[in-house]
């Protein structure tokens, strides 16, 4: 539908925003095509930028001198000849420990050469007549090779980027000495670690926690996800795990020939994430708003204390007070025996709170309400403090209701401000294990999942559907890794498209 | 005239009387949610003083036996060690997380170099794998270093500081907003980078600092998933959370229920004193982050 | 800035002694080794004292549940001074409750407690998982003589035992409240469930959270459910008959009490401080319920249900706790270990924790005991116990399988809503057992016959199915193309149609399978293509 702007904006108001909602849904097509058209340049990117890498490599040793050329072998060579020498003997040194590594027995040529079949002997047991039992032997260790594999992996990598770096530097001191100009000494070096380089001396510490302690075990995890991994294939105890290639996803997406009941508790327990994480949001953002607003009204009194009474329950930790509430909501709880002894319920009659699909699902969005209201009603109250008071003095002169004011200005401004964060939050709700897990531990049984993985129920999130298979009765660590991966994928396409979508990705250089 | 004056007299009178219906409105919510959000907090509050055989959890609010019995039987039992660890925890965790994400957020927004928006961008892809699947892996490379069971003190602190690079978007948000005027001029007068860090911008930063501080302290009390995982088996290792919630077990709630609503107010009060002291970096925090978002 | 430098350190200081706290820890593993290995005396017949084999100081790690802990700290250190091996524990005894331990151990078997206590329903999935060292022939033949067949059955896979019986305990009945409940009605489920309602009491019984409950009512109508296992753990059948008439009966009892309004869902003595009258659990919460009610307590058998103008009276499972040993890799220390949990388990030890925390002793000598005849919850149990089923070696999933029929049941609104609800039971405990019948296998020599053996499963290519076949050097190398768990042979030598010169003994009337045989061994390529239905063996 093509429409001109003159026409667009004759358009009564609702026609305008269905308008808008229509070409929203006709543009998630054109995200997607444009992320992988983003993808596509990107591999582009990096496959060009190798090419020029092994170009400069060629050139550098063809035009070097001989003590460049040694480098090649001997990394840092260069540098130390040169004068270079606390450069030159870390790379010398790095070279000696890889190379340690590599060659020593059961070092990174061991990991990398049993990584194709993650072990080739699992445990033995055997009867010993003498003391009359039976003692077991333990062999390969296929978690371990598939841990120290990717760990070689990885250090090959930070040799061939180091070495790479230290070919870079030799062309340059040439190219510096060459020129007549000296070379930088060990002091500049480190001088410039605290000023031209200050930078990587301060991320030099997090990227190592990070790479070390969140990317290598993503990349683990993804591997895992391959494998026949569980409680009873751990590798080392009871029975090796070996590579099963896409197995895991087809049996989770119902792809081929077997059960459906993994696509199909799959699909129910995305579908309710994503309700919860849209309810979970937006109740608490407008809400939190509200009664930030009635907090902030003027003439309301003692304005510190309503707040300090809803922080507080920022402070107390979730499992001491969940569990609580999960509690009063049960068919004898608290709530329900208030109810009988008032007389709105007769008899035995109770609210099924928490054990029936709907109101279970029901329950947890408004028990999460109680939750999420402190952080929005801080939030809220910081950012309408910030709104420009003269917006409403001239709306009021302009004869402007309160909710005119409110749809007009404090709205539009507060989702301007906030949209990053609805996205994070909604992200944040998609995984929020603490509120499901304390509340309803996931249930009630939803029957038809029951012969999935983890025996999934209800009120399930995908997150605390991988906790339960994770430490469920089978330990499926490979569905686990599965649900993880795809709910890295849901979340990666909601975030990619919203941002795109976005009307202004703010610039982020505005702020300075 | 007259009647002009009247009528203008008489909205300015309905206004007024509107108003204060609506504000009595606001008050008998406030006062409502008031209550139900203390509620829960009072009950288990009340529930730690209560006395007599049942140790259970009860539907009864105020204890019928008033009695200190549920915190002298805490020193039986391995709370305060649980209690030392969390602390430990929480001290070491606050200090070395808030440095690294200081480094991390300082860096991001002050310097421009090559790599810089690739790693933003790497790092918000990192985010969006959910945290619980490493859980595994960690608990085996913690193994590997001899960190779980009875010595997960340390290893968990290990991978609560490993990690927190991560968490650099609230206080990057919070440096964006501290002019760059400020550096270029102390640079022209020849201070180092690493000067300028901690001479100009570590004294402006001081509520995002308490910011982080604060929030890294209070992480380790709460954590009863990951720390369970890694310290199963062994009370020595426990934390806090693990240790309670393990009373929360079918066959002990019966007998430690009580007990356990104790040590939750144990828990509760010095994280809330802290928190309410210095709530107003929290706000700040909280809120500069939401709107750099 | 001098306090956070201070602090620093001092948080420096107390990690680098965390550390250092954690390096002297003492390993489990570092057991030393006894002196001679190689003598071929018997360890049993070493007299007293004398130089055993097994003497040594031994570090291990204990998990018992949070009751029994002290006790077992007691009776270890009982066994130190007590056994004449010179064996000598040093034992750490940590509080994990015997319903976890299963799933404590799977996550990290080397992590696990040397000795553990779990509850039955863990024992198939522990052995799967190789967190269960198997007895050696001595101390079998002690368990076996010593304890009533259930324990024996419970700790047993085929011929083999893996753990120790520790109780016998491990059923439930009724708990209930002599206030509420007139001790005339205590026969009759309907009765009971007609007192709560009307007097706004409840009933609490654990059905949609737990199939070690629900089934209560489908024994009691006289059904079975029962697995079988083949040596190393797996199940290979079921004889489970609640998909029948007999099961529609218990399921109308079932649904009596599930959709009452009395009903809670629940096992927790603690529900008798929220207004409960029947609890149905077990012997471990006596002392809770007898802290909650005092005197007020009762229990009782379950009661009777009416179908059809018939009554039927509730069953139960009689299950067992058992005491396990983390397989190890040195010989002393297993002996010693094994040692060990024999003394935990012995009658003296059984009563002893009876006297203790009122544990049912699964020792048969123990059992006779008047003591333990007396204890009322006990009694109780053994009152039920003519209507108890043996709770045998049962799979993992079918706790799951099992809980949810019990929702179903309270769903249904008609016979026919019964009926589903049983047949739905009974599709998905068939597929636990179920192997995937797509496809096609190759079964021959090279893999035993096995005809449901995965790792000879041909791949679907192209419309046909085709496997690279190594086919080792023996007697006879022949074979045939099978469906998975079937022995059908027209897939067979007949329809080969290229490679016939490779094969042996076609058309020969010895070969009345039509196997497929081969001449020599070698690399095979063959591919089934399953329209034409004909065969090409390809030699590489």
């Amino acid at each position: 539908m093509k429409i001109t702007d003159l026409e667009y904006l004759k358009l009564p108001k609702w026609r305008r925003a269905l308008i808008k909602i229509a070409q929203f849904f006709i543009s998630i097509p054109k995200a997607f095509l444009n992320l992988f058209v983003k993808i596509g340049r990107f591999f582009k990117k990096v496959g060009l930028a190798i090419g020029r890498e092994i170009k400069d490599i060629i050139l550098t040793f063809k035009n070097g001198d001989w003590k460049t050329r040694i480098s090649y072998v001997i990394m840092g060579f260069g540098n130390i000849t040169r004068g270079q020498v606390l450069r030159g003997l870390l790379f010398l040194l790095f070279e000696a420990v890889f190379l340690f590594f590599m060659f020593k027995p059961t070092g990174g040529l061991y990991w990398l050469s049993m990584l194709p079949s993650l072990g080739k002997e699992g445990p033995g047991k055997a009867y010993d007549p003498i003391y009359d039992t039976y003692v077991t032997t333990y062999n390969d260790n296929s978690f371990q090779i598939l841990l120290y594999g990717v760990l070689t992996i990885f250090f090959i990598i930070a040799f061939i980027i180091t070495w790479r770096m230290n070919v870079k530097q030799n062309k340059l001191a040439q190219q510096i000495l060459d020129s007549g100009k000296p070379l930088k000494s060990g002091k500049d070096d480190l001088r410039s670690m605290v000023d031209d380089n200050f930078h990587k001396t301060l991320l030099a510490l997090p990227l190592t926690g990070i790479i070390v302690f969140t990317v290598m075990p993503i990349v683990f995890m993804i591997l895992v996800a391959f494998t026949n991994y569980d409680g009873t294939h751990d590798g080392y105890s009871n029975a090796l795990f070996t590579w099963v290639g896409l197995e895991n996803f087809n049996t989770m997406l119902g792809i081929g020939n077997g059960t459906k009941v993994y696509a199909a508790t799959f699909g129910e327990i995305l579908l309710w994430t994503l309700v919860w994480a849209f309810f979970a949001t937006f109740t608490n953002y407008f809400l939190g708003m509200l009664v930030a607003m009635m907090i902030n009204k003027k003439g309301i009194q003692f304005k510190k204390f309503w707040r300090t009474v809803l922080v507080m329950t920022i402070a107390i930790p979730q499992f001491i007070s969940l569990l609580y509430v999960s509690k009063m909501f049960a068919q004898n709880g608290m709530v329900n025996q208030f109810l009988q002894s008032i007389g709105v319920l007769k008899g035995l009659d109770y609210i099924h709170f928490l054990d029936e699909a709907t109101p279970a699902r029901i329950s947890v969005i408004l028990i999460n309400i109680w939750i999420g209201i402190p952080y929005l009603m801080l939030i809220a109250t910081g950012i309408l403090m910030n709104i420009p008071q003269d917006l409403y003095e001239s709306a009021k002169i302009d004869g402007a209701s309160g909710w005119k004011q409110y749809t007009k200005i404090t709205l539009p401004y507060m989702l301007f401000i906030t949209g990053p964060y609805l996205l994070t939050s909604f992200i944040g709700n998609m995984n929020n294990f603490n509120v499901i897990y304390l509340l309803t531990g996931g249930g009630p049984t939803n029957a038809a999942a029951s012969t999935a993985a983890g025996s999934a129920g209800y009120t399930d999130l995908l997150i605390t559907w991988l906790f339960k298979i994770t430490t469920g009765a089978e330990s499926q660590y490979y569905f686990a890794s599965v649900i993880g991966i795809l709910v890295f994928m849901i979340v990666a396409a909601i975030s990619l498209i919203v941002y795109n979508l976005m009307p202004s990705v703010k610039n982020e250089e505005d702020f300075q | 005239m007259k009647q002009n004056e009247n009528t203008s007299l008489k909205k300015h009178m309905g206004i007024k009387a509107k108003t204060r219906v609506s504000n009595t409105i606001i008050y008998i919510i406030l006062v409502l949610m008031t209550i139900i959000w203390l509620f829960p907090f009072v009950s288990i509050v009340l529930q730690s003083f209560r006395g007599g055989p049942v140790k259970g959890m009860t539907n009864e609010i105020i204890p019928s036996i008033w009695s200190l019995e549920n915190y002298v039987a805490l020193a039986k039992t391995d709370f305060f060690r649980w209690y030392l660890n969390t602390l430990i925890m929480a001290l070491v965790v606050s200090v070395l997380q808030t440095v690294i994400v200081l480094c991390m957020s300082y860096t991001l927004s002050r310097f421009r170099f090559k790599m810089r928006k690739g790693l933003m961008r790497f790092m918000l892809i990192l985010g969006m794998f959910p945290g619980m699947l490493t859980m595994i892996i960690l608990y085996r490379v913690l193994k590997d270093l001899g960190l779980t069971q009875a010595n997960a003190v340390p290893g968990l602190i290990l991978v609560y500081v490993a990690s927190s690079g991560m968490g650099y978007y609230v206080s990057k948000g919070f440096f964006d907003t501290i002019p760059k005027s400020l550096d270029e001029a102390a640079r022209i007068d020849g201070a180092t980078r690493a000067q300028v860090l901690t001479k100009i911008i570590l004294p402006l930063a001081k509520p995002i600092v308490i910011y982080t501080v604060l929030t890294s302290f209070m992480a380790p009390w709460g954590d009863f998933v990951f720390a369970r995982y890694i310290s199963f088996g062994a009370s020595k290792g426990m934390n806090v959370a693990v240790g309670l919630f393990n009373w929360l077990s079918k066959d002990q709630i019966n007998s430690s229920y009580t007990m356990f609503c104790a040590g939750g107010v144990i828990v509760a009060i010095p994280v809330t004193i802290i928190f309410m002291c210095l709530q107003k970096y929290y706000v700040e925090g909280v809120t500069g982050g939401a709107v750099k978002g | 800035m001098k306090k956070l430098i201070a602090l620093v350190l001092a948080v420096a200081m107390v990690l680098s002694l965390t550390a250092c706290g954690g390096k002297t820890e003492p390993t489990t593993t570092a057991a030393p080794q006894p002196g001679e290995t190689t003598t071929a005396a018997a360890p049993e017949t070493t007299p007293g004292g004398t130089a055993s084999p097994l003497a040594g100081t031994y570090q291990i790690k204990v998990w018992a549940p949070e009751a029994a802990v002290e006790l077992t700290k007691k009776q270890i250190n009982d066994f130190n001074s007590s056994n004449t091996d010179g064996i000598k524990f040093e034992a750490t005894v940590e509080a994990v409750s015997e319903a976890d331990a299963g799933t404590n151990v799977i996550t990290d078997v080397d992590a696990a407690g040397d000795l553990y206590f779990f509850a039955q329903d863990q024992f198939a999935r522990l052995v799967l998982a190789g967190g269960l060292a198997q007895l050696g022939q001595g101390a079998a033949t002690i368990v076996k003589e010593t304890n009533d067949a259930g324990a024996v059955a419970a700790a047993s896979v085929g011929e083999d035992l893996y753990a120790y019986p520790l109780t016998a305990d491990n059923g439930y009945f009724m708990y209930y409240d002599k206030s509420a409940v007139d001790a005339a009605h205590l026969g009759s489920l309907e009765d009971l469930i007609a007192d709560c309602e009307a007097a706004n009491k409840y009933f609490a019984m654990e059905l949609e959270n737990s199939a070690w409950y629900a089934i209560s009512f489908f024994f009691g109508a006289g059904c079975v459910s029962e697995w079988t296992t083949d040596n190393d753990g797996k199940f290979i059948a079921v004889n489970d008959d609640i998909n029948s008439d007999k099961g529609l009966i218990g399921a109308k009892g079932l649904q009596k009490l599930v959709t009452s309004k009395s009903h809670i869902e629940s096992s927790d003595v603690g529900e008798f401080s929220k207004g409960a009258a029947i609890v149905v659990s077990g012997p471990w919460a006596y002392n809770d319920a007898k802290n909650i009610l005092g005197d007020n307590l009762g229990a009782a058998e379950l009661p009777s249900f009416t179908v059809d103008g018939q009554s039927y009276h509730m069953g139960n499972f009689s299950g067992y706790k058992l005491l396990g040993v983390k397989p190890t890799t040195d010989a002393a220390r297993s002996a010693s270990l094994h040692k060990l949990a024999q003394y935990l388990t012995s009658e003296a030890g059984q009563l002893e924790r009876f006297q203790a925390i009122a544990w049912g002793p699964a020792n048969k000598a123990a059992q006779d005991n008047a003591e333990v005849k007396a204890n009322p919850s006990l009694a109780a149990l053994a009152a039920q116990a003519p209507y108890s089923k043996v709770q045998g070696n049962i799979p993992g999933t079918w706790w799951d399988i099992g809980k949810v029929i019990a929702t179903d049941i309270k769903d249904a609104a008609d016979e026919a809503g019964l009926k589903a609800a049983l047949e739905s039971y009974n599709t998905k405990i068939q597929n636990v057992l179920k192997i995937d019948t797509t496809g096609f296998i190759l079964v021959g020599a090279w893999n035993d016959w096995k005809n449901d053996d995965e790792a000879y499963r041909m791949e679907a290519k192209d419309g046909a199915f085709m496997f690279t076949l190594e086919v080792p050097q023996s007697d006879y190398m022949g074979g045939r193309i099978v469906v998975p768990g079937d022995w059908g042979t027209d897939r067979g030598c007949l329809i080969v149609t290229e490679g016939v010169d490779l094969l042996d003994q076609v058309g020969d009337p010895n070969n009345s399978d039509n196997n497929i045989v081969f001449k020599e061994a070698g690399t095979y390529v063959i591919t089934y293509n399953e329209a034409a239905n004909t065969i090409t063996i390809v030699k590489k």
